[in-house]
């Protein structure tokens, strides 16, 4: 029974690795089914690369989320998502990765098929090769996605490809792939505006991570121990560096850190962008954009949206080239308007009151029609260019709307009540409450409440933060005050939670009066409000925006902008005063109209005599309240400053990158053996005679030389003794060669060890004495 | 015995050497008369050995302190023989309290021989010494079976083997089979001659010298039979003020006629139990296992398991001279160099086996 000593080992050797074998292949057998690869979910995880996987991961699916939470479907998705990555991981076990490539370039082609049928036939004979190519450049260029008329089924059958694909790929250990997967789907998302700054940033750190640490790995677990740091550093420089240098013209509006000019509320409502975003604080423009001539004023219209994201409000539908007669006349009584529109300024709308059934002049050869029978130019208008425009106004009669009913056409009940589905249920709770305390039975009457509630509980402010989440939930629950947009927006979520059809619409209001037939438009007058569709009617203007205190802002900004000598504020004598008639300018102290427009079209909540009180209240609340940002008074902003998510994020990201730099730079160590330096915690005899002698031999590095490699722990003290360490560090020591190599110390011996230590440390390093305080020198 | 068998006049060594042999002769004389109790001495050490090799016989181990006071008394006393080589002198003691072996490597009539006597003189013990010939046969050494007339029956007669210290002189010029005859003593601590097993005295140690003044006419003892040695010295010749000394003390009677002992052998073994139970922490021995492996790594060919464990036994010896109950780095550094080099086969001529050992002690962390 002798085995020789070798045999011995090697026999052991060889059985160790039998065992690793069974191992990997039972984990085999585990994850692929009998396969005869090793890939598993745990494994693959297991990595830090999986980190970054994931993110990218998250980043492409939060967009998903997005567009089918605004658009209805969100619990199929996130099932689709679950069974989808699911699959892959079990198919990761096996299958090859050609053969995983093939399945996803079918799954494309099967999810734009799909996709294709459930587009609307009447939509679909508009697909033609050219069309698609441009749709596909359009959507590369900044077109959402939310703006596809079938968005929901659109992310309903697109999401299952890169899911699958970065999950198999996860799986199959390739971390980066998968990355780059992800965050090309994200990065599709960038270009068509529907991920924010922070998506695509997530995006970014996912990939790096993925490819750093996948690199490391590489280099074996010890390479990750040695390198996390570098990463962490980049991706922390990543963060906060694209959070603070914003290059990204979409996200310029909204930087991360406080400061910088709020925008102008015109900018964000009325160049007939395809989707309006809530900003927050924002100033007013006294400058003239346009002049109308026509008998009477109105509100000058530029476009409406349909689709409420929460946050935004997108236009869905494509645009069709103007056409004589390609406008309808609205149902129901109407009266015709004819303005004529002068632009004093580059205006990129064509303005007109609703419902515009012709367009005349110049414009009007490249004009589009959008989908809501609104206009849009071709070109920008130029200083001085004209166009005139014929609308019919709707005349109905308060009664002749309550009377309408709620028969609407399907494909207006389905566009005009869509709300995301994160939508919390209490705006549908408090919507009902108002409903029922103004006994209000008819989606009129339901309108007026509504809007008088808006009025009634709101002040008016041009300086408010940007909301956080769903624009409505907050304005109506966290937030006291608000301008057109928050109201607007408010309203027509509200109206929709109790299926009443509504949509945003952004425009100008009439503006000053110069003259009997004219009226001088300005930037300030930039606004928006709620139309709410009656059948056998049309649309039909709400504002739920209180008009008093607007109106007080606006004439603020101008004074002051009259004042500094500003350009461009004054047109066509208005500078002279308002032309006085029984008629006044809107908004004006007119019993018959306060509170509310005075033209014919509008419905004027005022007529019930309820709104003066109000109006006055939220009037005074103006005056001590909104400070209009405008006129170079720049001081919006810097009121209580609170953290958003973000600026957390961005926080947390440039901690991390400092801790793991300092660590880099080794300034951590250094830090931690300063403190462990000047102060011993006390445990077990042994350890702290150990832990003395550390000390001693630390402090002895940095006044004297460290101990050499073959040095033992006697003879460098007897060098130190050399040094004014003398007696105390031999005893010190002899109690570290106790403690360690011989039978241990007693709790005295420990004691006086580190004591001497203690001293010797003020006697050796006068700043860290004075920086231990309370010992003195014994 | 050995030395009856060479003529002195057929080496024209020192004065000493002359004095050696005539001692050795003379204390071989009352040795031959308690041959039973000798015989039963042998005996039971092979009892002893087969059961615990090595072990302490049942004697109480000496405390440190008092270990380290014999090793102190015995230094003092030796050094009255033998002038200015007291790290010398600590290295033999260490090397009997480890139960070790030394070779000695030098030039003749440094004083090898005295040292080796003065010692045994100083402890009580029994001291034989063997001249190592070309013509030497293992028997000379181990001891032969004799024909009695008169009994009718074989007796054995030992060898000069069968003492506490033995010096082997010259041990480079005897043929590698009589070498080997000590060196198989040395290892096992018994003699087997004609198929009888023999137990040596129990503290046994071989002090072996090597002559390397005349290579030519030496059979070189091979690494794998120096390794057996627990340590190898040079006594190397004595400074100015210590030669001079010297002969001072040796123009008239010489000290080592008048020198007595200062222990008996029962202490000597009670300390060398003492050494084994000096504790070997594992940072200690990790170090020793790092300076092993670091001469493997380094030269041709390193230091073996069995030079490690001459390490650690040789520390604890160290220990005790100190008055320590535990080993520490420094007995490694002071031990190492005489431990380690001479089983270190260094890869070129220009390096000698003890560079290699100082590159290991100056390189390799203590922690």
């Amino acid at each position: 029974m002798s085995t020789p000593v070798g045999d011995r080992f090697g026999g052991m050797g060889a059985g160790r690795t039998g065992d690793d074998g069974a191992a990997d292949r039972r984990s085999g057998d585990d994850a692929g089914g009998g396969g005869p690869g090793s890939y598993s979910v745990a494994a693959a995880v297991r990595s830090p690369a999986a980190l970054g996987v994931g993110l990218a991961i998250a980043s492409f699916l939060a967009v998903f989320y997005h567009v089918v939470d605004v658009v209805g479907g969100a619990t199929f998705l996130l099932m689709e998502v679950a069974v989808v990555a699911a699959a892959a991981a079990w198919l990761g076990g096996f299958l090859r990765q050609r053969t995983a490539l093939g399945l996803t370039a079918a799954g494309l082609a099967l999810a734009l098929i799909g996709y294709f049928l459930s587009v609307p036939p009447s939509a679909r004979a508009l697909f033609t090769v050219g069309r698609v190519a441009a749709d596909v450049i359009a959507l590369l260029t900044g077109l959402s996605v939310l703006r596809l008329l079938n968005a929901g089924a659109w992310a309903l059958f697109l999401v299952p490809v890169p899911t699958f694909l970065s999950t198999y790929l996860l799986v199959r250990r390739r971390h980066a792939a998968a990355a780059t997967v992800g965050a090309a789907t994200t990065g599709f998302f960038v270009l068509t505006g529907d991920a924010s700054a922070g998506v695509g940033l997530t995006a970014a750190v996912g990939l790096t991570l993925a490819v750093g640490f996948s690199q490391l790995a590489a280099a074996g677990r010890a390479g990750v121990l040695a390198q996390w740091d570098t990463i962490a550093v980049v991706v922390a420089a990543m963060v906060v560096v694209t959070s603070v240098v914003t290059v990204v013209p979409g996200s310029a509006s909204n930087p991360v850190f406080p400061g910088g000019d709020s925008p102008t509320v015109e900018s964000s409502l009325v160049a007939n962008t395809d989707s309006v975003g809530v900003l927050g604080s924002i100033r007013l423009s006294p400058e003239v954009r346009f002049t109308v001539e026509a008998d009477e004023s109105a509100y000058w219209r530029v476009g409406s949206y349909d689709r409420y994201t929460g946050g935004r409000w997108v236009r869905t539908g494509d645009t069709t080239p103007y056409t004589s007669g390609s406008l309808g006349e609205p149902p129901g009584e109407s009266e015709r308007l004819v303005q004529r529109v002068t632009a004093r300024g580059k205006l990129d709308a064509l303005p007109a009151a609703w419902k515009p059934v012709e367009l005349r002049g110049r414009a009007a050869d490249t004009a589009q029609v959008t989908d809501h029978d609104g206009l849009k130019p071709g070109t920008t208008l130029l200083e001085n260019d004209t166009y005139t425009v014929v609308s019919q106004r709707p005349t109905a009669t308060t009664g002749d709307l309550r009377r309408a009913g709620t028969d609407y056409p399907s494909g207006i009940s389905s566009r005009y009540t869509q709300l995301p589905e994160s939508t919390p249920d209490r705006v549908g709770d408090r919507t009902a409450e108002v409903l029922a305390q103004a006994d209000a039975s008819n989606p009129y009457d339901a309108a007026v409440a509504v809007e008088r509630y808006l009025e009634r509980t709101k002040e008016y402010s041009l300086d408010v933060p940007a909301p956080q989440g769903n624009t409505a939930d907050s304005f109506l629950f966290e937030m006291d005050a608000g301008y057109c947009v928050y109201y607007a927006t408010t309203m027509v979520a509200m109206l929709r939670t109790q299926g009443v059809p509504a949509r945003f619409v952004t425009g100008y209001t009439p503006g000053q009066r110069v003259s009997e037939d004219e009226w001088v438009v300005r930037g300030l007058d930039s606004h928006a409000w709620v139309e709410v569709y009656f059948p056998d009617h049309g649309w039909v203007r709400f504002d739920p925006t209180p008009s008093g205190p607007r109106e007080s802002a606006e004439q603020a900004s101008v004074e002051t902008a009259r004042e500094e000598g500003a350009e461009n504020v004054d047109a066509a004598g208005s500078e002279d005063g308002s032309y006085e008639t029984a008629t006044a300018t809107p908004g004006s102290a007119s019993t018959a109209s306060a509170g509310s427009t005075p033209d014919i079209g509008a419905i004027d909540p005022g007529d019930r005599g309820i709104q003066n009180a109000t109006i006055a209240t939220a009037a005074g609340g103006l005056t001590a309240n909104a400070t209009p940002a405008g006129g170079g008074s720049g001081d919006a902003g810097d009121g209580g400053w609170t953290p958003t998510r973000e600026d957390v994020a961005v926080g947390v990201a440039s901690l991390v990158g400092l801790v793991a730099g300092a660590r880099r730079f080794g300034l951590t160590d250094r830090v931690r053996r300063t403190v462990w330096l000047l102060h011993q915690s006390r445990a077990d005899p042994n350890t702290d005679a150990e832990r003395a002698f550390r000390r001693l031999e630390y402090l002895a590095s940095i006044v004297y030389r460290p101990r050499r490699p073959g040095e033992t722990p006697r003879q460098y003290v007897e060098a130190l003794a050399g040094e004014r360490f003398g007696d105390r560090a031999r005893a010190v020591a002899d109690a570290y060669e106790r403690a360690r190599y011989g039978g241990g110390v007693d709790e005295a011996e420990a004691r006086r060890a580190v004591e001497a230590v203690d001293d010797l440390i003020r006697q050796h390093a006068p700043v860290l004495r004075r920086l231990g305080g309370a010992g003195t020198p014994r | 015995m050995g030395c009856e068998r060479h003529p002195d006049g057929s080496y024209p060594g020192v004065l000493l050497r002359r004095g050696v042999c005539r001692v050795s002769d003379a204390e071989a004389e009352p040795e031959t008369d308690p041959e039973a109790d000798d015989e039963a001495d042998a005996a039971t050490a092979v009892d002893r050995d087969g059961a615990e090799p090595g072990g302490s016989d049942g004697l109480a181990p000496l405390p440190v302190s008092e270990a380290a006071d014999l090793v102190d008394r015995v230094a003092d006393n030796v050094s009255r023989v033998i002038v200015g080589n007291d790290a010398a002198v600590e290295h033999i003691l260490v090397t009997v309290l480890g139960r070790g072996h030394l070779l000695l490597e030098d030039v003749p009539g440094v004083g090898k021989t005295m040292l080796a006597r003065s010692l045994a003189t100083s402890v009580d013990c029994e001291f034989k010494r063997v001249q190592f010939t070309p013509d030497l046969l293992p028997s000379d050494v181990t001891g032969i079976n004799v024909y009695n007339q008169k009994t009718g029956e074989f007796e054995f007669r030992p060898g000069p083997v069968f003492a506490n210290i033995v010096l082997g002189d010259e041990i480079n010029r005897a043929p590698p089979k009589t070498q080997s005859a000590l060196l198989e003593a040395m290892e096992e601590g018994q003699v087997t001659v004609d198929g009888v097993t023999r137990g040596l005295p129990d503290p046994f140690t071989v002090i072996a010298t090597q002559n390397d003044v005349e290579p030519g006419r030496t059979y070189e003892l091979p690494l794998a039979e120096i390794d057996r040695f627990m340590k190898k010295l040079r006594l190397g010749y004595p400074d100015r003020a210590d030669e001079t000394e010297m002969l001072g003390r040796t123009a008239g009677e010489h000290p080592i006629e008048s020198l007595e002992s200062v222990a008996t052998t029962a202490e000597l073994r009670r300390a060398r139990a003492t050494v084994g139970e000096v504790s070997v922490s594992e940072p200690v021995r990790e170090y020793v296992t790092d300076l092993a492996t670091y001469t493997r790594e380094h030269a041709q060919l390193g230091v073996s398991p069995r030079g490690s464990i001459a390490l650690v036994r040789a520390s604890q010896a160290r220990a005790v001279v100190d008055g320590r109950d535990y080993v520490v780095p420094d007995d490694v550094q002071t031990e190492a160099p005489s431990v380690f080099a001479h089983r270190v086969r260094p890869r070129t001529g220009s390096e000698s086996g003890l560079d290699v050992v100082e590159d290991a002690l100056s390189s390799v962390a203590v922690e």
